[in-house]
């Protein structure tokens, strides 16, 4: 046993000294050259998204006919461990799926930069702030992603309420939730934060409504102070909200997709703070609650001097790999991609809010949300790394459940958004 | 070739022929030849096994582990020496990780009496028996994906078992939502999940029992307490230990597909375990060379297991 044991240790020290080398290979491995591209997404399975897919294919052949185009749909809760293993191999797609951030951000590194492939593409699509790093863009958006709170009318008429003109401050907000509580029983949220990302939604989408305009727009530039009365109080909220019953119960146990949205859907709460690319959206919820009854709203103000606006940036975007052999040719089929004819398809079939302007919109509930974008301005979640995000989840939870004060969360947020 | 057959040398007659000598020395070729061969052959023939053991087990393992000694991100490749253990045993996670494995082995004996519980009413025929042993095993089979699915539904806080303990006047219990609960839970499922196939060994032990034994226990007046503590714990000793050993291993391994669909690792981290943090660092964080280090870390725990498993064979062998 014994010789075992040192056999052991002499094995990890000589690995310890000799410790060097990645598992990243050097060889560029991409099907470019040999007249074919590949894509990784996890959207392309969806039969929403199949038209969109044809358009964007059918405006690359014409492009390029000699070029095949392949798409390979992941499991979105594999894509980024997949993507991980592809990254370190240095072999993978050409052109691959993101979503806008910290999850785009931490990954240039694999990356080429678009800017000069897509610059005339840079005034007609919108959400560009998600998908660049340091003054370059990596990803050209395909859709947006906002964070709107919507609400049921039909809540609101039952409790007298009229659901045209929901209250635009915190206090009457919150009276306006008593009201429908006492009336239907419905709790004012719907709340599923078992992944944690129920505290991201919550602080974007009140965020507007408690920073003032000068400390928002010093969050999204990286000077955030986790230390400040106003941030401070952001969380307090999502505490309070809880403590004061206004949640779904159990929400840390709740899944956001696709317990919570069904909490609002089946009419038990009145509110929840959604999604605007192709899931959790305006249109799964029209499905179970008719269009009319379909409302949204931005942040209510709570604190006076501040100047609620949407929250949203890109929401998903294609980036082309650093490993592809022929970059401009990968960076066209990303601009097939994004083509106002394909994203005009998404947008009818999969009801996303797209990154093209000019892609018109119709139904009540997206339109009211194409209004507001104008004066949007980037969710302050986004802004924050994958890491930072990823403890911000544990510590909400640890926060509702009460085995960590505010404070010392905000502590721990802010030692890890410095590191 | 009996190695009884060679002479030596020493024992033939001094005046023999050189025709002699020569089919001595022909002989004796043939013979060291046959021997080599005979001595090659084994490590010809394990050769194969060998080398798919080197290649595909430990040079991928050593592979791993020096990984773990390089940096992510932007010293991606660089040496880092001992950077990412000293980050791991500082970051609270992990040693929540390192705790909850220690809560496994702490329930160990749960794990273990439950199975063997069930098997000796089942070896004594207790009414139903058949129906039981199939109904046990049952779970053995189900993924475990399908098995968190199943009890998220039945435990969410709106789920039949909170309606059931609000019926008899208990409060609704967060099962998955609260951070002090949640590990027991999961540690409780996956005890319902795999106690089956435990069971099927204990009962292949109880075949090994002499049945005079119980016979002669009975007709001497024992109880069931005193047949189970004096004939059947004493008669079933290895299988016991097996099945302790076997079940420790399945609790450190196989835990991460109940984790993942049940809690996600939460609340606050209160469900990780080894398996899940590795799986977040490299996935979600996309730090590979982190995730190495703590991938080390765990193969350390499961040697020292490993080494103590053969350890307790080795000596329960020397018993018998």
């Amino acid at each position: 046993m014994k010789q075992r044991a040192l056999w052991s240790v002499a094995v990890a020290a000589t690995l310890a000294l000799a410790g060097c080398g990645s598992a990243t290979g050097n060889a560029p491995s991409s099907e470019a050259a040999s007249g074919k591209l590949v894509v990784w997404d996890w959207k392309s399975s969806d039969k929403t998204a199949t038209a969109y897919v044809e358009k964007a294919k059918a405006d690359f052949a014409k492009k390029h006919p000699g070029v095949a185009v392949e798409f390979v749909a992941q499991p979105f809760d594999q894509y980024y461990t997949l993507l991980g293993a592809a990254i370190q191999a240095g072999k993978g797609p050409d052109v691959m799926m993101f979503n806008g951030g910290g999850q785009l951000r931490d990954r240039v590194d694999a990356l080429v930069p678009l800017d000069q492939y897509v610059s005339s593409d840079k005034q007609r699509l919108t959400g560009w702030d998600a998908f660049t790093k340091d003054g370059k863009a990596f990803a050209s958006p395909v859709t947006l992603q906002g964070h709107p709170i919507y609400f049921n009318k039909d809540l609101y008429k039952k409790a007298g309420l009229d659901p045209q003109r929901p209250a635009t401050t915190w206090s009457g907000f919150t009276a306006d939730c008593a009201a429908i509580a006492k009336a239907t029983k419905a709790t004012c949220f719907a709340l599923g934060n078992k992944e944690g990302a129920g505290i991201q939604f919550f602080l974007s989408a009140f965020g507007s409504g408690i920073l003032s305009p000068r400390e928002y727009d010093d969050w999204i530039a990286g000077r955030r102070d986790w230390s400040s009365a106003h941030v401070k109080q952001i969380f307090q909220l999502w505490k309070d909200v809880e403590d004061r019953g206004l949640n779904s119960k159990g929400g840390n146990s709740t899944t956001m997709f696709t317990d919570a949205f069904g909490i609002f859907q089946s009419g038990k709460a009145t509110n929840i703070i959604g999604l605007m690319s192709d899931i959790g959206h305006w249109k799964d919820f029209n499905e179970f609650l008719g269009p009319d009854n379909v409302g949204v709203m931005k942040s209510p103000v709570v604190n006076e001097g501040t100047t609620p606006s949407l929250p949203f940036d890109g929401g998903i975007g294609y980036g082309v790999a650093k490993w592809t052999k022929d970059p401009a040719l990968a960076a066209d089929l990303v601009r097939s991609l994004t083509s106002t004819e394909a994203l005009t398809a998404f947008y009818t079939n999969a009801g996303a809010v797209v990154s093209d302007t000019t892609v018109k919109a119709a139904e009540p509930a997206v339109t009211a949300l194409v209004a507001d974008l104008k004066n949007g301005k980037p969710a302050l979640h986004v802004a924050l790394s994958s890491k930072t995000i990823e403890l911000m989840g544990r510590l909400s939870q640890q926060i509702l459940d009460g085995s960590v004060t505010v404070d010392a969360a905000l502590k721990q947020l802010g030692e890890s958004d410095r590191s | 070739m009996p190695l009884g057959d060679f002479t030596p040398l020493s024992a033939r007659p001094a005046l023999a022929g050189r025709a002699e000598g020569a089919a001595t020395a022909s002989r004796r070729r043939r013979q060291t030849a046959g021997l080599s061969a005979e001595r090659l052959s084994p490590f010809v023939l394990i050769a194969p096994a060998v080398l798919v053991i080197v290649l595909f087990r430990l040079w991928p393992l050593l592979l791993g582990v020096n990984f773990s000694f390089t940096g992510d991100g932007e010293r991606n490749g660089a040496a880092v020496g001992l950077d990412n253990y000293a980050e791991l045993f500082a970051d609270p996670l992990f040693l929540g990780a390192l705790r909850n494995v220690g809560w496994l082995v702490l329930l160990l004996p749960v794990a273990v009496a439950i199975p063997g519980t069930l098997a000796t009413f089942i070896y004594l025929r207790v009414p139903g028996h058949r129906f039981y042993r199939s109904v046990y095993f049952f779970p053995a089979v189900l993924s475990p994906v399908i098995v968190g699915s199943i009890f998220n539904l039945l435990l969410s806080f709106d789920g039949p078992v909170n309606t059931l303990l609000e019926v008899v006047g208990l409060g609704p219990v967060d099962w998955l939502g609260d951070s002090d609960v949640a590990i027991f839970t999961v540690l409780g499922v996956h005890i319902w999940a795999t106690f089956g196939m435990a069971l099927v060994v204990f009962l292949s032990g109880f075949a090994t029992l002499d049945p005079a034994l119980l016979d002669a226990a009975r007709s001497d007046g024992a109880t069931l307490p005193q047949v189970i503590r004096h004939v059947i714990i004493p008669g079933l000793s290895r299988t016991i230990q097996f099945v302790f050993v076997t079940t420790m291993i399945g609790m450190l391994t196989s835990m991460f597909g109940l984790i993942y669909v049940m809690t996600s690792g939460g609340p606050g981290g209160s469900t990780y375990l080894p398996e899940y943090y590795i799986w977040i660092q490299q996935g979600q964080m996309n730090r590979p060379a982190f995730a190495s280090a703590a991938s080390t870390v765990l193969f350390l725990v499961m040697l020292v297991v490993g080494l103590a498993q053969v350890s307790f064979l080795r000596r329960t062998g020397k018993e018998d």
